[in-house]
């Protein structure tokens, strides 16, 4: 990318537009290595080790979000392409620079792409308006949305584009534990008996960082405390059926899929 | 150039004879800036005025006679001064010490000397790396420098080797390895033997053909090379199917042992490329994975021992071996000692090769044992393929480049052990010149009940048996230092500098330096009287003292 060409797109980012279109889109639009076996198995090597870190090995999300699910959320081979090169400014997800040629990119979505999910074939059914009312009464004092809520748990202002709908379920459920790293449960108890209990955010030999119940952040050296334990189990409740109907679930599905934490025009 | 005032030639000549005559009479007195092959020879000394090699002394002990530091006072070290690169990138270096100066070699080829008393930089070097196409799979990183003479010698991210005059960091000669374009890298630290620098290349994950090279430190002229790879019609060719072997890897990257009684060098090498995908290279692939013994005059091969025959986990045979005599069942035998990636821990005779000790170190699952003619008895079902199987150690291994240490007198082998496992994958790649060229990669095991953790463990090199272990809550990539008063110092993962005694694993110390000791170890020397610890630690170098001289010691 010439300096020129790199200021404009600096621009382009800061006008909100994606950058990487103007600079990269190809004249025919669609990935030219759709179906191309040879080139799949070349993208699955450069997923494996580029990508899999954040979004798993089966891409279906670890730190970063599922990317099985973005077709099927209508983006387009031209704008993933798009977001590759651009990043994803606010996140982790870095830039792929100039180092990496074109058809590595498309490579890469052509292997993706062969994993993506079908589009939903119903809307599925759910109110998201009374579902946005159960995430107020249950999941707010943990979880924020768009900077409102608890912090103890992770953020879900993007969850609706993270995880597909069976995750969130069996998440939701209390079928799989998640250790999400920053959110292991931990006790500490102190010298004079008392317990502090949070989530850990950082530890090594010495020391433990931890969010206590009330996000209170405080370090404790492992020299001047009793204990410090590790929870069995995940600071995040099962909701089974008895807390949480069906329908209420369903509801709550609906509402999380509209958080999206970037504007849902771009494709 | 500078302007010079024009003066006739008779004055000119005339105002340089006392300048002449004085360079001749330091010459004559030994020239004490000099460093010479005894030096270097003679290792680590009890005045401390010396480090000048990478491991301390050929055989990579990394231990130290200095004596002031102990187990009872360590704990009362304090910083002296800090040292920051100012460059993006980590140290991995050793540092090498010659009267009260460091010098450091850095990321991005940046490398310095440093005034000892108060970490103020005396000069730097850098060099303008090409803006595209360097291929150094896994960071801009270098691992120290050799010196012999007023030179030290350095190796660059684009494949050189460069001689920098001590003095002033100025460029004396710079030699290419090879084309930086087409996967060579060099990050290794070079040795000095005799009048030769001897070096490596990377690009094992770039389809590149290794080669151990020998230089004349006097001119840069290439002596000899090696190449790892056997060609058309030399021995172990036939270990490559068809033309895998052009592009068959093999770097070297990670610094040997020298033996002067037998005039003998040792290196490790390099995975087989491309790393995963087995069929793409069908034979045991010498010499990858091995450990190499050249003659340090010719370059020829004396024997080999290849550790990993068809390695599918790109486990690298690049860590530092040790050389030591120690006694096995009574008798006393000249060994190499070698705790390698594959999860193994290898004692060979050092003249013949055969082997003494070969036991896992850590889980190692791929391999049941090494048998008597010294070949692994593979355990079926770990050849990645495109679903992938799991096999421990992971692709990083049982331990890798970071070094270990002996202690010649309780005879005990340190190394800076890693307990993980992987999902390996393999697909059939497509080489590119200058591209990577690994067919497949590796998932790392991390679940709640089977997490990848760290520990610095004590081995008895005459049977492998573990004496003590100090566990680490993840695998740190640190180096072992240690002492004659039964100090080790290393660091973990989490960026604490730590000592330990070396004859339980008891913890003594430790200081949180913000970063990790990545690949590197302290090294200890002394200053004005005062025995120092230097501690690298991402972009820093901290100098650590006692608080106080023992009378005792000063004086010696």
């Amino acid at each position: 990318m010439s300096m020129l060409q790199r200021s404009a797109a600096v621009f382009l980012t800061a006008l909100g537009l994606s950058a990487s279109v103007a600079v990269h889109a190809q004249p025919a639009a669609g990935n030219p290595y759709n179906g191309n076996e040879a080139a799949i198995k070349t993208g699955m090597g450069l997923f494996r080790i580029r990508c899999a870190d954040c979004h798993g090995m089966d891409a279906k999300g670890v730190r970063g979000p599922d990317l099985t699910q973005v077709w099927a959320s209508g983006r387009t081979d031209d704008g993933l392409f798009g977001t590759l090169r651009a990043g994803v400014p606010g996140t982790e997800m870095p830039a792929i620079d100039v180092r990496t040629p074109d058809d590595e990119v498309w490579k890469l979505l052509a292997y993706l792409r062969t994993l993506a999910a079908p589009a939903p074939s119903e809307q599925v059914a759910g109110n998201a308006q009374n579902g946005e009312r159960i995430y107020r009464v249950n999941c707010a004092s943990c979880h924020r949305v768009n900077g409102r809520g608890g912090r103890i748990g992770p953020d879900l202002s993007r969850i609706g584009v993270a995880r597909a709908r069976p995750v969130l379920i069996r998440r939701i459920r209390g079928a799989m534990e998640d250790f999400l790293s920053g959110y292991e449960p931990v006790t500490v108890t102190t010298m004079n008996g008392q317990t502090v209990q949070g989530v850990k955010k950082n530890e090594d030999l010495f020391s433990v960082q931890v969010m206590d119940s009330r996000e209170r952040l405080q370090g404790y050296l492992r020299s001047d405390v009793r204990d410090v334990t590790g929870g069995k189990q995940s600071a995040m409740p099962v909701f089974g059926p008895e807390r949480l109907s069906e329908n209420d679930l369903n509801d709550l599905l609906s509402y999380l899929s509209t958080l999206r934490g970037f504007d849902p025009s771009v494709k | 150039m500078r302007s010079i005032p024009v003066l006739s030639r008779v004055a000119r000549v005339a105002l340089l004879l006392p300048l002449v005559g004085a360079v001749t009479l330091l010459a004559q007195q030994g020239a004490p800036g000099l460093v010479t092959n005894q030096e270097i020879l003679d290792g680590l000394k009890e005045d401390g005025r010396n480090w000048l090699t990478f491991g301390g002394n050929y055989a990579n002990h990394r231990f130290s006679p200095l004596t002031q530091i102990t187990p009872e006072n360590v704990a009362t070290l304090q910083p002296q001064w800090t040292f920051q690169t100012n460059t993006l990138g980590n140290f991995e270096t050793t540092t090498l010490v010659r009267d009260n100066i460091l010098y450091v070699t850095g990321p991005q080829n940046v490398a310095w000397a440093v005034d000892a008393r108060s970490g103020r930089q005396i000069w730097r070097y850098r060099r303008e790396l090409p803006a595209t196409g360097l291929t150094a799979c896994c960071g801009l990183v270098n691992r120290g420098f050799a010196v012999l003479g007023d030179k030290l010698f350095m190796t660059t991210l684009d494949a050189h080797l460069l001689a920098l005059d001590m003095k002033t960091g100025a460029i004396v000669w710079d030699a290419t390895l090879e084309d930086y374009k087409i996967g060579y890298a060099s990050t290794i630290a070079p040795i000095v033997v005799k009048d030769k620098v001897i070096v490596g290349v990377a690009g094992g994950e770039y389809g590149i053909r290794g080669f151990i090279d020998a230089y004349e430190a006097n001119t840069g002229k290439r002596a000899w090379r090696f190449y790892t790879i056997p060609g058309p019609g030399e021995p172990g060719h036939n270990t490559w199917a068809g033309d895998s072997w052009k592009i068959g890897g093999t770097g070297v990257w990670v610094t040997g042992a020298y033996d002067p009684e037998t005039n003998s060098l040792f290196y490790g090498t390099g995975n087989p490329g491309p790393d995963y995908h087995s069929e793409s290279r069908e034979g045991d692939n010498l010499y990858s994975d091995s450990l190499v013994v050249l003659d340090a005059d010719t370059g020829k091969l004396k024997w080999h021992y290849q550790f990993t025959p068809h390695d599918v986990h790109d486990y690298d045979s690049t860590e530092v071996p040790i050389l030591a005599d120690i006694p096995v069942n009574g008798q006393m035998r000249k060994v190499v000692m070698f705790a390698n990636r594959n999860g193994f821990y290898y004692t060979l005779d050092r003249n013949t090769g055969k082997i003494i000790v070969a036991k896992p170190f850590v889980v190692t699952t791929w391999a049941k044992e090494i048998d008597a003619q010294g070949r692994p008895m593979l355990i079926p079902g770990h050849t990645p393929d495109e679903k992938g199987e799991t096999t421990c150690p992971d692709l990083t291994g049982g331990t890798n480049f970071w070094q270990p240490a002996f202690d010649p007198r309780t005879r005990l082998f340190f190394v800076n052990a890693r307990e993980a496992c992987a999902t390996f994958y393999a697909y059939k790649p497509e080489y590119v010149p200058g591209q990577r060229f690994t067919g497949g990669a590796q998932q790392l095991v991390n679940t709640r009940d089977n997490k990848p953790y760290g520990a610095i463990r004590a081995l008895d090199p005459a049977t492998g048996e573990r004496k003590w272990e100090f566990v680490m809550p993840t695998p740190s990539r640190s180096g072992i230092l240690t002492t004659t008063t039964n100090l080790l110092f290393t660091g973990d993962n989490e960026g604490n500098v730590i000592a330990l005694d070396s004859r339980n694993g008891k913890l003594l110390w430790h200081h949180q330096m913000g970063a990790n000791l990545h690949g590197t170890s302290p090294v200890t020397y002394m200053l004005d009287g005062r025995q120092q610890l230097l501690v690298p630690s991402g972009t820093t170098l901290t100098a650590w003292a006692l608080p106080a001289v023992p009378r005792a010691t000063a004086q010696q």
